[in-house]
């Protein structure tokens, strides 16, 4: 646990997170209102990364749910396993010979039945999937629910009570309560807009993309090898893109690729053929790099591009 | 400081933000985690707890400084660095000056501001109590600014000055002095602002909920003001996320879909793959919609709310097309849907009118379906909803009924949206009484919730 916000942020950086004020008072009072983060924000600006390094920071497991059209509760929560249950009344059917063996009459076998029956219903035959992992970890975990924009508005609905109660309820089994209250991250591309009541369970926390010194930050700590000077002008490039009017802007991982990509080349400076070359691991449309190499008023596309 | 944050949240509410009872609960329980001491942390833990849509933000960013300001940046005292002798001058040229300005020159020469009583006399005089809405903050403050004396204030300085260098003040002196009577106008300025920042929010707070968006979902199109439409704007993104939820949860489910593979061996497994349960891929069934749109400026407010909806609804429907009409047909470039979807109806329409120049008399339905039939009737088929949005004002030009008659056969259903009262329908230029027959539905859609209602009956079919 956490002890206070500058513990928080200590112990991110620790695992190579560079988290702003803001996401670190956040987590810290996640945990200490034990309610649930909702994360959005552009893709790419570290939301799911700041799970893992919590959980790392943490020394907690990770379990992860992606959440994409379709998903139901049989994904998200537990199955029961049928043929194991089976299996198991096969192959014990000669103990259950001897132990009725010796039994008078039909009422006294199902009575001695009945007493053994939690064998045939228990936890045994659950098959968990993510959210029932959590709930039932011998320790506290993270729980990272990836992009519930992407699920249905019926697994929205469905979440609340594990969001708000820390339970589930089983069929076959009853409701189960978490043992440990786990720390729940959700994170969202803002596709679409998410039920109030989904919210309003949640800390609300928005990650945009860094300014200028800050993803200078991050590249240093991330791509060591890259020169000062070098990384400056990278990340200055970049902001510079995002302030374009393109169909993707950079996110944060794109500009650590480039500048891993500018440390493989070997790149000296940031000059019209090394951004010709390697401007593509920034931009992913056609139009955009076009664009791009238009504004900055390069070589590269003389003629073609300039009206 | 539990009753402040609480009136917070309730200048919030007034502010359009939406906090719960759990939510304004949540918040005190975090300030007492992180306590008051550090603003920042304070301010994050308000907002994370508070604010659950980026959008928001800028409400909380506007009123936390006045709910929880020290009031605005401190005044200095210019006399403090003088000597006693300086002092005496300055007291002696204050002293010369005229009546009601003397006051405002003492305030920014000693670094002592009005006392919170002055101030909310002050503001009393200027009218803050009648002021409302946020628009109206800095109008009140520039009046309450020109009543202390303000607007003299030039000359009242260049008095001062001039009375100084006669008693023989150095020129060096003066012009220090004039520099913190200049930073100390800025800061008294500024705490009035605030003042009555606050002060409006707070009666917004406290005023009857007169022009709050549930309201105003009933108030025809035509008559909405700016600030009203503004207000709707905000509330259309509400309505569009319980649309979406009742379209899904309402949405018919194919009787059957296609065999599913996969699931069906997965599911198997359990019979030790012999294929007990067959399964089947569900199949939705969304709309899928065309949509055709009057664009002259009679029915602006109403295209822009059925675009917006329609159009943040796209997940909950299978195809969208839409068109815009007025003496001509266009279909409305992905540009002006950007334009709507981030609330900028100026520059949204401002294309439509590049597009669309506007003509006295020019809307033309029935040249523009001909238009539909010859050009763009690949995109309707037996499985499309044909939506026609307008007053079905004709100018006295041909109707068109036939290519209607022939529109409504090849598509699932044609509706038709009237921005106009039933009774209103046939007179006039009108051919609404004509077209309405051959319509599968009809709907007058006067007001925002009349025009969701529709959208909701449309996405239910």
């Amino acid at each position: 646990m956490f002890k206070d916000i500058a513990d928080v942020q200590t112990r991110l950086s620790h695992q190579q997170y560079i988290a702003s004020d803001e996401i670190s008072t956040v987590v810290y009072l996640a945990q200490s209102l034990c309610k649930p983060i909702l994360a959005e924000g552009p893709a790419g600006v570290g939301k799911t990364e700041l799970a893992k390094v919590w959980a790392k920071a943490l020394g907690a497991p990770l379990v992860r749910l992606q959440c994409y059209e379709g998903l139901d509760e049989s994904k998200a929560l537990y199955e029961w396993e049928y043929a194991k249950q089976m299996l198991y009344t096969q192959l014990l059917r000669d103990t259950l010979r001897n132990m009725l063996g010796d039994v008078n009459n039909l009422a006294e076998a199902a009575q001695r039945l009945a007493q053994e029956e939690d064998v045939f219903f228990s936890e045994n035959f659950l098959l968990p999937r993510p959210l029932l992992t959590a709930l039932t970890a011998d320790e506290p975990v993270v729980l990272l629910i990836d992009e519930i924009d992407r699920a249905d508005v019926e697994f929205e609905a469905f979440l609340l009570e594990v969001l708000s109660d820390f339970q589930v309820t089983v069929p076959e089994l009853g409701t189960i309560a978490a043992k440990h209250q786990p720390m729940v991250l959700l994170t969202s591309n803002n596709t679409r807009e998410l039920s109030e009541a989904l919210k309003r369970r949640c800390l609300y926390l928005y990650v945009d993309y860094p300014a200028l010194e800050a993803e200078l930050d991050i590249v240093r700590l991330k791509v060591p090898n890259l020169g000062p000077a070098l990384a400056q002008q990278a990340v200055a490039v970049v902001q510079q893109l995002r302030n374009m009017d393109l169909r993707k802007v950079p996110s944060i991982s794109e500009t650590l690729d480039w500048a891993r990509a500018l440390v493989t080349l070997n790149a000296k400076e940031i000059d019209e053929k090394t951004l010709n070359n390697t401007l593509t691991v920034l931009l992913k449309y056609e139009s955009d790099v076009a664009k791009a190499r238009r504004m900055m008023g390069d070589g590269g596309s003389r003629g073609r591009y300039n009206r | 400081m539990e009753d402040r944050v609480i009136e917070f949240v309730r200048g919030l509410r007034a502010a359009g933000v939406r906090v719960s009872l759990a939510e304004s609960m949540d918040a005190l329980r975090a300030v007492e985690v992180l306590g008051i001491v550090n603003k920042d942390l304070f301010r994050e833990s308000l907002r994370a707890t508070l604010v659950k849509e980026a959008d928001d933000f800028a409400a909380f960013d506007e009123l936390f400084p006045l709910y929880f300001g020290s009031g605005g940046p401190a005044m200095q005292n210019a006399s403090e660095d003088l000597s006693p002798d300086e002092q005496q001058m300055l007291q002696a040229a204050l002293q010369a000056m005229s009546g009601r300005l003397q006051q405002l020159l003492d305030w920014l020469t000693s670094g002592e501001g009005p006392t919170k009583e002055e101030l909310e006399e002050l503001a009393r005089r200027a009218g803050a109590e009648w002021a409302d809405n946020p628009q109206q903050a800095r109008w009140v403050t520039r009046r309450m600014l020109q009543q202390m004396g303000f607007a003299h204030l030039e000359d009242q300085i260049q008095e001062l000055v001039q009375r100084l260098q006669e008693m023989g003040m150095s020129q060096q002196v003066i012009e220090k002095l004039m520099g913190v009577v200049e930073a100390n106008r800025e800061a008294l300025a500024e705490q009035v602002a605030q003042q009555i920042g606050l002060q409006i929010s707070q009666q917004r707070a406290n005023r009857p909920e007169d022009l709050h968006g549930s309201d105003l979902m009933y108030k025809p199109f035509h008559s909405l003001t700016a600030v009203e439409m503004d207000i709707l704007r905000k509330e259309v993104q509400r309505l569009v996320t319980q649309l979406r939820t009742r379209a899904a949860l309402r949405r018919k489910r194919g009787s059957k879909g296609k065999f599913d593979s996969k699931g069906t061996i997965r599911a198997n497994q359990r019979y030790g793959g012999v294929p007990v349960e067959l399964k089947y891929k569900k199949r939705k069934l969304k709309p899928s919609l065309v949509i055709l749109c009057d664009v002259s400026r009679s029915t602006e407010n109403v295209v822009e709310f059925m675009l917006h909806l329609t159009h943040a609804l796209h997940d909950q429907v299978s195809k969208m097309k839409s068109f815009a009409f007025y003496d001509r047909l266009v279909e409305v470039p992905n540009e002006v849907l950007e334009h709507i979807r981030h609330n900028e109806p100026d520059a949204a329409f401002e294309t439509l009118r590049q597009m669309l120049p506007y003509r006295p008399y020019g809307t033309d339905l029935g040249s523009c379906l001909e238009t539909f039939c010859q050009q763009h009737l690949n995109v309707v088929n037996g499985r499309t909803t044909l939506i026609i949005l307008g007053d079905g004002r004709n100018n006295y030009n041909a109707p068109r009924i036939d290519l209607i008659k022939d529109l409504q056969r090849r598509v699932r259903k044609l509706v038709w949206f009237n921005p106009e009262q039933v009774r209103e329908w046939g007179t006039g230029d009108s051919d609404m009484l004509e077209y309405a027959p051959l319509c599968d539905e009809v709907f007058s859609v006067r007001n925002l919730a009349q025009l969701s209602a529709a959208v909701d009956k449309l996405l239910a079919s």
